[in-house]
């Protein structure tokens, strides 16, 4: 009958249904319950502080300091609006209306507290904070601000820290950077960010539909970033920082033995912590654009000839493949003449043997050997020195300077290798080009007796040690060979006529070579000034003016440093 | 049950006030009352009181057209006094007792010849849809979509029931299907949104689709037991809009997970087969016929809700008996159940 027919198809309907609840209760009810679970539950990160950066003795040159923040969340703020910001202009000194403007145009969910005023004192914040019931909706927020205790020493070696810019973010971002994560730039800031950085917490919310927050679910607690200590004493850094100031250089100190820096310093130097101060901008955008480049760290990224520093390649190229012995002598009267032209020699020294020569760094001598010699030794030899190539240090940016090479030079500028060139090339000038790292680790290689260490300016991360930097490379030169070079380096500092005799300071050894580049266009020379001290520790180190004028400028403060270090009981 | 769910939806929520729970209880207070007075009054008297009280609903919707209130995007609560009412509910109640009275009244026709086959279709066909079309279009134009489709398919099921030769109701509703493509147009612009979306949910995931996406993850997220009475999240924090009415079913589905659900319908079920039961024994027409209406009502009513609430129906607007917050509708069934009970009772006595 027809009522069955209804009835019938109720119980059909009713199955249906039933099945359809089956489907998504059972089958599907995990999927719906994730769902409903990220309807409601948001994640807010907190960002960690950053570990701290210390010498070699556990003095902090990078700390980070409790600074507070001004903050407004927007939930609940509607009622008591145009009072809360009178107030906050008060407090803060900050026109009301442009307090308004940025809570509007930063303000996004209703839990998200708006930033509006960043680095306040501690007076504002006790101020703000006392006045808190009042004000519900206000939020002092405690951050981390870095800070630089040595300000303008080291910051070249030390680099700052800036908000993470797009180009980075864009390759960093698997690794958990989001755009307002804070970044090294340059030094060890950069280098070793991945273990500078602190480690992110959070905060798990509930909110409802309109985004408001309920309840707290859960929190995480954010871990700071582990220190570094670096290899550089504090003391060393600042007095070398010093004798720079004022003037445009670079000095490094490492040690000869372990390749650990000491002392790395570039002048003009600046204040990192200028970065971080939301008031200094126009401080920052003049360190850009300021023409002696204070931001550049001459110590790595520069590179300059190299002048009568580069002797000592010549001699050492010239001893191993036995062109000459120790005894040779050449007679200098003050210029050499080649296919009419006249190259010049700073003075007439006379008859010179290698020792003489490089201890009053005559030019002519070189002349000679390097004809002697061949372009293409040369640079082999000044490869096996670690000219032309990196070090490898654990900073950022390093440059690796250039040997010209006599046939891929030719092919590369289309011109041809002229004599002159070599002759050029003997003195150090020309197109070689070296940084002042490679020159002091050349010096420690000479000192040492061919161990050519890696120079690296971390001791330790966290708690462990680094214990990798035995990449020391032994370079196949002959001993004998080195030690003529060393008693030659030697004579230059203790001879009254040595070009390096300024440094001859009482109870010292110490060994070095001036050099004296002519730069380009119508500027000061380069002054260097490049050595090692053997005592309690075999130190390398290289001393560089640029346009310092004559190298006894680079010796004085070569001088300064040894004794002040020796005043201080380094040496 | 019912009040138990709306008790979860209202509890500790801005939008919608316990009051809504309250009132509710005082209508089941009410309610029961009534169905149990109804139980002892005859079903009869209705009969004859039939036209008039159709004629009265009539008025009703009518004056709810011009005067009622305006809530919702639509206009079907009267106010008298302090108290409001909808019409349409009781609309639902005065069909049947409309049609029972007329199908009561006709008796199986054979098709004679022509000219009597018109006269047959006009009586058993033509003349009460045009009865049912008059409260249809009222309410149609509420606008109130659900409502007046569910008049539809009282009146189909009745037509049913009457035993109209099969050809007759196959070309009538054929002739509905037809129609349909001009009643496309007369849709409101959210009601042709609303069909969309059945077809495919995530075409506005943000508007019209939301309800439905909201639903099945409030019923989804229940799974076999429910996240527990008042611990529905979706509902309690308000992601399920309407959950006092049409959407009852979720928070049902969310708190109290597929056990709930199934209990639930078993409860409807039950309700319903029952009917059907009385309904095989009856020989008196009306009598038949009042627990048919009443019996399809209810099984579009719940078939049709927890359908859309699942997505398998598109929006449209119907409550789920006895559970929706809704205080005529309440008492209109607990009116029908106690006609129900009353029928019941003559028939074991008969």
């Amino acid at each position: 009958m027809r009522l069955k027919i209804i009835r019938l198809s109720t119980i059909a309907a009713f199955i249906i249904i039933l099945l359809n609840l089956i489907y998504i209760q059972v089958i599907k009810g995990g999927y719906y319950f994730d769902l409903s679970l990220h309807n409601r539950i948001r994640l807010l990160s907190l960002e960690g502080p950053r570990g701290r950066i210390k010498d070699r003795h556990g003095k902090i040159l990078a700390d980070n300091r409790l600074s507070y923040d001004a903050a407004v969340v927007p939930w609940g703020v509607d009622e008591t609006q145009p009072e809360l910001f009178s107030f906050l202009s008060k407090v803060l000194s900050l026109d009301q209306k442009k307090l308004l403007e940025k809570y509007e145009a930063k303000r996004t969910a209703s839990f998200v507290p708006v930033l509006l005023a960043e680095d306040i004192s501690r007076d504002q914040a006790i101020l703000l904070e006392e006045n808190k019931y009042r004000f519900p909706s206000l939020l002092i927020q405690e951050a981390y601000r870095r800070q630089y205790p040595f300000y303008a020493e080291g910051a070249h070696l030390l680099g700052y820290v800036g908000k993470i810019n797009r180009l980075r973010m864009e390759e960093l971002k698997e690794y958990g950077y989001v755009p307002q994560s804070l970044f090294g730039y340059g030094g060890v800031e950069e280098y070793y960010d991945a273990y500078l950085r602190g480690e992110e917490g959070g905060v798990q919310i509930e909110v409802d539909n309109r985004g408001q927050q309920v309840r707290l679910l859960g929190l995480k607690d954010p871990r700071q970033g582990q220190d570094i200590t670096l290899t550089v004493d504090a003391d060393i850094q600042v007095s070398a920082q010093r004798l720079l100031e004022g003037k445009s250089g670079v000095i490094i100190l490492m040690d000869a033995d372990n390749g650990e820096i000491l002392g790395l310093t570039s002048a003009p130097t600046f204040d990192p912590n200028v970065f971080l101060n939301p008031q200094a901008r126009r401080e920052v955008s003049a360190l850009f654009s300021h023409s002696s480049s204070p931001l550049f760290n001459r110590a790595i990224q520069g590179v300059f000839p190299p002048g009568s520093v580069f002797k000592m390649v010549v001699a050492l190229s010239a001893l191993s493949t036995q062109k000459i012995n120790s005894r040779k002598t050449f007679f200098c009267p003050g210029f050499y003449e080649l296919g009419g032209m006249k190259f010049g020699c700073t003075h007439e020294h006379g008859t010179e043997d290698l020792e003489g020569s490089l201890a009053h760094s005559c030019n002519v001598y070189y002349y000679n050997l390097g004809l002697l010699v061949g372009a293409q030794t040369i640079y082999k030899y000044a490869h096996d020195l670690g000219l032309g190539s990196l070090t490898y240090i654990d900073l950022p940016y390093e440059e690796k300077g250039f040997v010209p090479h006599q046939q891929k030079g030719l092919l590369a500028s289309g011109q041809r290798w002229y004599a002159g060139d070599t002759l050029n090339l003997s003195i150090g000038q020309g197109m070689t080009l070296t940084t002042p790292l490679q020159l002091a680790r050349m010096m420690a290689l000479v000192a040492s007796d061919g161990k050519q260490v890696h120079p690296h300016v971390i001791k330790m991360i966290g708690e462990k040690s680094i214990e990798r930097y035995d990449s020391n490379k032994e370079i196949p030169l002959d001993k004998n060979i080195l030690k003529i070079i060393q008693k030659a380096l030697r004579q230059a500092v203790v001879d009254s006529s040595g070009t390096a005799h300024a440094l001859n300071v009482e109870g010292l050894y110490v060994a070095g070579k001036t050099g004296t580049a002519q730069s380009s266009g119508k500027k000061e020379n380069h002054a260097w000034l490049v050595g090692y001290v053997k005592g309690k520790k075999n130190i390398s180190f290289c001393v560089f003016l640029e346009h310092g004028g004559s190298s006894y400028n680079a010796c004085v403060i070569a001088r300064d440093l040894l004794l002040d270090l020796r005043g201080k009981g380094i040496l | 049950m019912g009040l138990a769910a709306l008790y979860s939806a209202s509890f500790q929520n801005i939008r919608v006030t316990q009051q809504v729970f309250y009132d509710q209880l005082f209508c089941a207070a009410l309610g029961l009352g009534i169905m149990y007075f109804l139980k002892r009054v005859d079903y009869r008297k209705f009969y004859d009181l039939a036209y008039i009280f159709y004629g009265l609903n009539i008025l009703l919707l009518l004056f709810v057209l011009m005067m009622g209130r305006y809530a919702l995007g639509a206009r079907r609560w009267m106010e008298i006094g302090a108290l409001s009412f909808q019409p349409s509910e009781l609309a639902k109640l005065s069909l049947i007792f409309v049609l029972g009275r007329y199908f009561s009244n006709r008796r199986p026709t054979l098709s004679f010849n022509f000219a009597s086959k018109a006269q047959l279709l006009f009586r058993d066909l033509i003349f009460p849809f045009l009865l049912t079309a008059v409260s249809i279009l009222l309410i149609f134009k509420q606008p109130d979509l659900g409502t007046s489709l569910l008049l539809f398919g009282i009146f189909l099921i009745m037509l049913f029931v009457t035993g109209l030769e099969y050809r007759y109701l196959m070309g009538f509703t054929g002739a509905c299907l037809a129609l349909m493509p001009f009643a496309w147009h007369i849709l409101k612009s959210y009601q042709k949104d609303r069909l969309l979306v059945f077809l495919n949910p995530n075409i506005d995931p943000l508007g019209a689709g939301y309800t439905i996406i909201q639903s099945k993850i409030a019923i989804g997220s229940g799974q076999w037991a429910g996240k527990g009475w008042l611990a529905g999240t979706q509902n309690q924090l308000n992601f399920l809009p309407e959950r006092h009415t049409d959407f009852i079913f979720s928070v049902i589905g969310e708190e109290w997970g597929l056990l709930g659900a199934i209990f639930l319908m078993y409860c409807y079920f039950v309700l319903i087969d029952s009917g059907f039961q009385i309904a095989e024994q009856l020989k008196d027409k009306f009598g038949l016929f009042l627990t048919m209406g009443i019996v399809s009502i209810l099984i579009l009513q719940v078939v049709i809700n927890v359908g859309m609430v699942m997505g398998l129906c598109p929006v449209v607007g119907i409550t789920l008996p006895l559970a929706s917050y809704g205080r005529t509708s309440f008492l209109v069934f607990m009116i029908m159940m106690g006609i129900l009970l009353n029928i019941n009772r003559k028939r074991l006595f008969s």
